[in-house]
C-alpha cells in the first residue's frame, strides 16, 4: 500500500468534470484506491463520494492504493491533478 | 376559493378559458406506496431496468451531440452517466426497497433527498451546485419509472386545457404543435421566447414571465388567459367569468370577420400588390398557409428536421420532403433555409442541454465547418427544385468570404448533381438572411451578390441590441422600434432597390399587424409570417395609403426618443 499527499491546484478544485475524470482513471486500475480528506475517506470510483468530499483549490488530499498496479495508478493520479485536470487552469 | 391576478408579458393574443395543468417536474409526483413481500423482487428489477433505460438514453444523446458538433458537452453527459452508475444512485435505492419495501421511485427519492442534504453542506459554492447534477439524473430515472419519460400528455378537451410550464424549449415545440391547447402560460422568455412564437403559431393566447406561476397556480385551478392584456386571472368569480366569456366571444367574431378578406387581392389604398408569404417548420403547416391564402413560403426552417431524431436526415429524405412543399405549391415560391442550427435550437432530443452561444458556432458557419452535412442539404434542395419554385436561403451570413465560399458549395453540389444526369433548376436563386448588423449595415455589397435579401428581425434585433432573447432578465430591452434596427432595415430595404433584388423581413415583426403600416411606409413589398397572422396583417395593407405612410414612416425613422416612436407608431395607425 502506498500513500501520497497531493495539493489540489486547478481553480473550481474537485467538482463534477474533473471529479468524473479522476473516477474514471482510478476505474483503470486493479488497486484499490482512496481519496483522504480531512479524516474522511472515500473510494475514488465513486464519483458522487469524491464530489462530496468538496476538495476545492489550495485543499490537501491524500491518495491511497493498494494493489497489484497501486505504484502506477498513484503515478498517474498524481499526473491528473498536476495538469489541472486537463482544464487549463 | 381566492381570485387573484398575475401578470406577464402577452405574447400571443386572445382570451382562453380553461383548467391549468401544470407540465410536471417529475420529482413532486413521487409518492410511497408499500410492496408486498412477494413483489419485491420485481420492484427491484423495475428499478434496474429504469437504470439501463436512462444508460441508453444518455448513451444516445452523447451520440447526438457528437453527430451535431456539440461534442463539448459530451463531458456533461459523461458525468451523468457516472454518477448514474455511483452507489448511491444505482445500489442504494435497491437496500430501500429490500428493507422499506416501498416503490421504486420512493426509494431514488429518499437517497437524492439524503444526496442533496449531503451537498447543501458543502461549503464551496461551485461544488455545492453540481446537486443539479444528481437531480437531473436522479428526475431520468423517476420520470422513467413513472412511465412518462417523453411527457406525454392526453386529454379528453385540449382547448380547455392551459398548460402552465417553466418554459418551453424548441425541442418540445414539435411535440406541443400536434395539440392545440386553450393556452400557453410560462414562467420565463420574452416576447420572442420559442413559447411565444409556437403560440403564435398554433394562434392560441399566451403569456411569459410569469414569474412563480407554477407555485401559485394548482392543478385544475379555472384559469383566464388574457392574451392581449397579459394577464391570468385564477380562480374567477362568476361576473368575472361572465365578462369574459363575453370579451371571448367578441374576439372570435372578429376573427370569423377576417376569413371573409380572405380571397380579395392583397394591395394597398394605392393599388401597390403586397406579398403575404408564410414562414412553416414542417410541411404539415401548409395547410394553414393554403387556408390564409399565402402567396408562397418565404421561409421554411429546416432545422426541425434534424431535430428530436438520433440521426441525420439522409438526402433522400431530406428530398422528399422539399418536394412535397415545392409539389404543393405549385408556382408559388418556396424559401427553403438551411440548416439554421445551433444557439436557441440544438438539434437534439435532450431539452437540458447547455446551448451553443447565439454568437457561436451556428447556422453557415455550422454548415461550412461541416461540409459533408451541408452539401447533402444543399443536393437535396438542388433536387427538389426540378419539381417547384425553389429558392434557397443562407442564415446568418457575417462576411462576403463566408457568401463566396456558399455559393462554391452550391456550384460544387450541382456540378455533382450534372454528373449523375440529374435534373435541377440551374437558376435556382440564392439570397441571404440579414440578421447579423455587419450585413446590414454592408446590405449594398451583399445585395450585389444575392438574388434576394431577407430581413431576419428576431435575430437582427437580438444582434444589434446585444439582448439575449433567451434571457428573461433582460427581455424588457428587446424593442425592434428602437431606431438602430429601423435604421438597418431602412438601410437594407434601400439596398435591395439599388440592385433590383427582392426584400422581404421574415421575422415576428412582418407578422405583427402594429408594424405593417410602418413597414409598408418604408419601401417593404415582401411580408413573411406565420400564417395564421396573415390575415390580420392583410386587413392592415388593405386600409394602407401609400403617401401618408411614407411620410409618417420617414418621422418614425427619424426619431430617437422611445416614447416619441411609440406615439408616432399609433399615429400611422389611425
Amino acid at each position: 500500500m502506498i500513500k501520497k499527499k497531493i495539493k489540489i491546484i486547478n481553480k473550481l478544485g474537485l467538482h463534477a468534470r474533473a471529479s468524473s475524470k479522476l473516477t474514471q482513471l482510478a476505474s483503470q486500475f486493479n488497486s484499490k484506491i482512496f481519496i483522504i480528506k480531512n479524516n474522511k475517506k472515500v473510494n475514488a470510483k465513486n464519483i458522487m463520494d469524491i464530489l462530496m468530499l468538496a476538495a476545492s483549490v489550495d485543499s490537501e488530499v491524500e491518495i491511497e492504493a493498494n494493489g497489484s498496479d497501486e505504484i502506477e495508478a498513484i503515478k498517474q493520479i498524481e499526473k491528473l491533478f498536476q495538469n489541472y485536470f486537463e482544464e487549463g487552469e | 376559493m381566492v381570485s387573484f391576478n398575475i401578470h406577464g408579458v402577452p405574447v400571443s393574443n386572445g382570451i382562453a378559458i380553461g383548467t391549468s395543468h401544470l407540465v410536471s417536474n417529475a420529482l413532486l409526483e413521487v409518492v410511497r406506496y408499500d410492496i408486498k413481500n412477494t413483489k419485491i423482487d420485481f420492484e427491484v428489477k423495475r428499478f434496474k431496468k429504469a437504470l439501463s433505460v436512462v444508460k441508453n438514453e444518455l448513451i444516445k444523446i452523447k451520440k447526438q451531440l457528437v453527430i451535431n458538433s456539440n461534442s463539448q458537452f459530451a463531458p456533461f453527459i459523461d458525468t451523468h452517466l457516472m454518477l448514474l452508475s455511483d452507489n448511491n444512485i444505482s445500489s442504494e435505492p435497491i437496500d430501500s426497497i429490500i428493507n422499506e419495501k416501498c416503490n421504486a421511485e420512493w426509494a431514488i427519492k429518499i437517497q437524492l433527498d439524503l444526496i442533496i442534504d449531503k451537498f447543501n453542506q458543502i461549503e464551496d459554492p461551485y461544488i455545492r451546485e453540481r446537486k443539479h447534477d444528481v437531480v437531473q439524473v436522479a428526475e431520468r430515472v423517476i420520470k422513467v419509472l413513472l412511465g412518462h419519460q417523453k411527457q406525454k400528455i392526453k386529454f379528453k378537451n385540449e382547448s380547455s386545457v392551459i398548460l402552465v410550464a417553466q418554459d418551453i424549449s424548441p425541442a418540445d415545440t414539435l411535440q406541443f404543435k400536434k395539440h392545440k391547447y386553450g393556452a400557453f402560460i410560462t414562467e420565463m422568455g420574452g416576447a420572442n421566447s420559442h413559447t411565444a412564437i409556437l403560440a403564435r403559431s398554433l394562434n392560441i393566447p399566451s403569456i411569459v414571465a410569469l414569474r412563480n406561476a407554477k407555485k401559485l397556480i394548482k392543478n385544475n385551478d379555472t384559469l383566464i388567459v388574457d392574451g392581449n392584456q397579459g394577464i391570468v386571472i385564477i380562480n374567477p368569480s362568476t361576473a368575472i367569468l361572465d365578462e369574459y366569456q363575453y370579451k371571448q366571444n367578441l374576439w372570435e367574431i372578429e376573427q370569423k370577420k377576417l376569413i371573409k378578406i380572405r380571397n380579395v387581392r392583397c394591395k394597398t389604398l394605392g393599388n401597390e400588390t403586397i406579398k403575404l408569404l408564410a414562414n412553416i417548420e414542417v410541411p404539415e403547416d401548409i395547410k394553414s398557409v393554403k387556408e390564409n391564402n399565402g402567396d408562397g413560403i418565404g421561409l421554411f426552417r429546416t432545422e426541425f428536421l434534424f431535430m428530436n431524431r438520433t440521426t441525420l436526415p439522409d438526402e433522400e429524405e431530406q428530398f422528399n420532403i422539399y418536394k412535397s412543399v415545392a409539389k404543393s405549391m405549385g408556382n408559388l415560391p418556396v424559401v427553403i433555409r438551411t440548416l439554421d442550427s445551433g444557439a436557441d435550437k440544438n438539434i437534439s432530443a435532450d431539452n437540458n442541454n447547455k446551448n451553443t452561444s447565439a454568437l457561436g458556432l451556428r447556422a453557415i458557419r455550422l454548415c461550412l465547418s461541416e461540409p459533408h452535412l451541408f452539401t447533402t442539404q444543399l443536393k437535396a434542395i438542388l433536387r427538389a427544385s426540378e419539381f417547384g419554385n425553389i429558392r434557397i436561403l443562407i442564415p446568418m451570413l457575417s462576411s462576403l468570404q463566408e457568401l463566396r465560399q456558399t455559393k462554391m458549395l452550391i456550384e460544387r453540389a450541382k456540378q455533382s448533381l450534372k454528373n449523375s444526369k440529374i435534373k435541377f433548376d440551374n437558376k435556382i436563386l440564392v439570397g441571404g438572411m440579414i440578421e447579423v448588423p455587419a450585413v446590414a449595415i454592408n446590405a449594398d455589397m451583399f445585395a450585389n451578390e444575392l438574388d434576394f435579401l431577407s430581413i431576419g428581425t428576431n435575430d437582427l434585433v437580438q444582434y444589434t441590441l446585444a439582448i439575449d432573447r433567451t434571457d428573461d432578465s433582460v427581455s424588457h430591452l428587446y424593442n425592434s422600434l428602437h431606431s438602430a434596427v429601423l435604421r438597418l432595415i431602412d438601410n437594407t430595404i434601400k439596398a435591395g432597390k439599388k440592385y433590383d433584388k427582392e426584400v422581404s423581413i421574415c421575422g415576428e415583426m412582418a407578422g405583427d399587424p402594429k408594424l405593417t403600416k410602418l413597414l409598408l411606409g418604408m419601401g417593404l413589398t415582401n411580408f413573411s409570417m406565420h400564417p395564421t397572422s396573415m390575415l390580420t396583417v392583410k386587413k392592415q395593407v388593405l386600409c394602407s395609403d401609400p403617401k401618408k405612410i411614407k411620410i409618417k414612416a420617414k418621422k418614425i425613422l427619424r426619431s430617437i426618443e422611445p416614447d416619441n416612436i411609440e406615439s408616432l407608431i399609433q399615429d400611422i395607425n389611425k
